[in-house]
């Protein structure tokens, strides 16, 4: 069972205070409710890197709770900025990957890794982005194939998946 | 920090380090900026001297409309990014882009009067005042938004912000009119030309700097 929100604060404010079983205590659920909050968010091979990585900026950055708000939202802010910095760093390889014009040599992980990050966000750009995305990330044509299959010529394929993984990076990113 | 195979190893290690923490609170960032923009004025002040014409009655309209604008545009940006600073869903107000659009009526203001020639009817200024073309005072006012800026940045990274990108727009803002502010009390040349452009000049700029400057010095 994860802790409700008036344990969290109770834990949190004993943290705050320097309460090392407290934070033993509230690093371990913090820990649990990551894992459940990233399930639906990055592949499940992830999860446990993403999380530490969360639990580490949590601790650097628990001075930033003020005990008259609520603690789950403020830990929810810290989990979707540490996993929009994940997205980006994902986006960005997969934009150089792209530019390298080796795009049709994504490992697996990679293919589920972006279904996985941008099924949710593709009705939200426009067609022809989303259309060469899903074919040369998802699929795994090459830009070429990607590029005859959609009478696209090669330079706008490329150009469209870039712009369309920015476009779904900043749309993620101004998600409330 | 070091990387764990596992996650309980972290939590043992992270719990082991803790030490008591102040509390991060907003009151002591207002604080910082607002004592920033009095350092900048004072500066300002021993640089250029003040100008008396604010108290015995020489200022024009034009004087306070603009630095009173400044003035909430200022304090409205700060307390968007001080709060910001503070992680937090949900939406925001929008007071920041309400009193910046509110302040981007003085250029046109300015702009329309100085278009306004009538033949036999004296406007008091054009664009053949110099006072127009004094740029001396944006660059003054930049200079000043400089400091605030610092304060804000320090701010910034002692809290964690969320938004990068909104975190650095309002820095921006509330520098650019903040130093302008703490610049233009020792500024003389009160007719809307100058006012309504020279000195509204250094929001748009250090919006724009700040944009690009800030967000890789408050990432975490």
């Amino acid at each position: 069972m994860i802790a409700d929100e008036p344990t969290f604060s109770r834990l949190m404010v004993a943290a705050q205070d320097g309460d090392k079983a407290a934070a033993n205590v509230l690093l371990t659920e913090v820990g649990v409710w990551l894992e459940r909050y990233f399930r639906r968010r990055v592949p499940p091979h992830q999860i446990d890197d993403l999380v530490q990585e969360v639990l580490i900026a949590f601790y650097t950055k628990r001075a930033t709770w003020d005990p008259a708000r609520a603690f789950l939202p403020w830990l929810s802010a810290i989990a979707r900025y540490r996993w929009v910095d994940h997205l980006r760093k994902v986006y960005k390889h997969d934009a150089k990957e792209l530019m390298e014009d080796d795009a049709v040599d994504d490992s697996e992980e990679d293919v589920v890794l972006a279904r996985i990050s941008l099924d949710r966000l593709f009705v939200q750009i426009p067609e022809k982005q989303a259309e060469v995305i899903e074919m040369v990330k998802i699929g795994g044509l090459s830009i070429r194939e990607a590029a005859e299959k959609t009478g696209q010529s090669e330079s706008l394929v490329k150009v469209n998946i870039h712009r369309g993984l920015k476009k779904l990076a900043t749309l993620v990113e101004e998600a409330e | 920090m070091e990387k764990y195979s596992n996650r309980a190893d972290l939590i043992a290690a992270l719990s082991d380090d803790l030490t008591p923490v102040a509390r991060v609170k907003p009151r002591d960032g207002m604080l910082l900026i607002v004592f920033a923009t009095l350092a900048a004025a004072l500066a300002s002040i021993a640089i250029f001297e003040f100008w008396p014409g604010m108290l015995n009655g020489e200022a024009s309209a034009f004087f306070w409309i603009t630095n009173g604008l400044l003035a909430v545009l200022g304090s409205a940006s700060m307390v968007g990014l001080v709060g910001g600073a503070l992680p937090r869903v949900g939406t925001r107000g929008n007071a920041p882009f309400w009193s910046a659009a509110m302040l981007a009526v003085m250029p046109i203001a300015a702009l329309i009067t100085l278009l306004s020639v009538e033949a036999g009817h004296d406007h008091a200024t054009s664009f053949a005042d110099p006072a127009v073309s004094y740029w001396e005072c944006a660059a003054y006012g930049l200079c000043a938004s400089v400091l605030v800026g610092l304060a804000a940045i320090v701010w910034l990274r002692r809290g964690a912000p969320v938004s990068i990108e909104r975190s650095a727009w309002l820095t921006g803002l509330s520098a650019g009119a903040f130093g302008s502010l703490a610049y233009g009390i020792t500024c003389p040349l009160d007719g809307v030309g100058h006012v309504g452009i020279v000195h509204v000049a250094p929001v748009l700029i250090s919006a724009l700097v700040a944009r690009i400057v800030v967000p890789p010095l408050i990432r975490w």
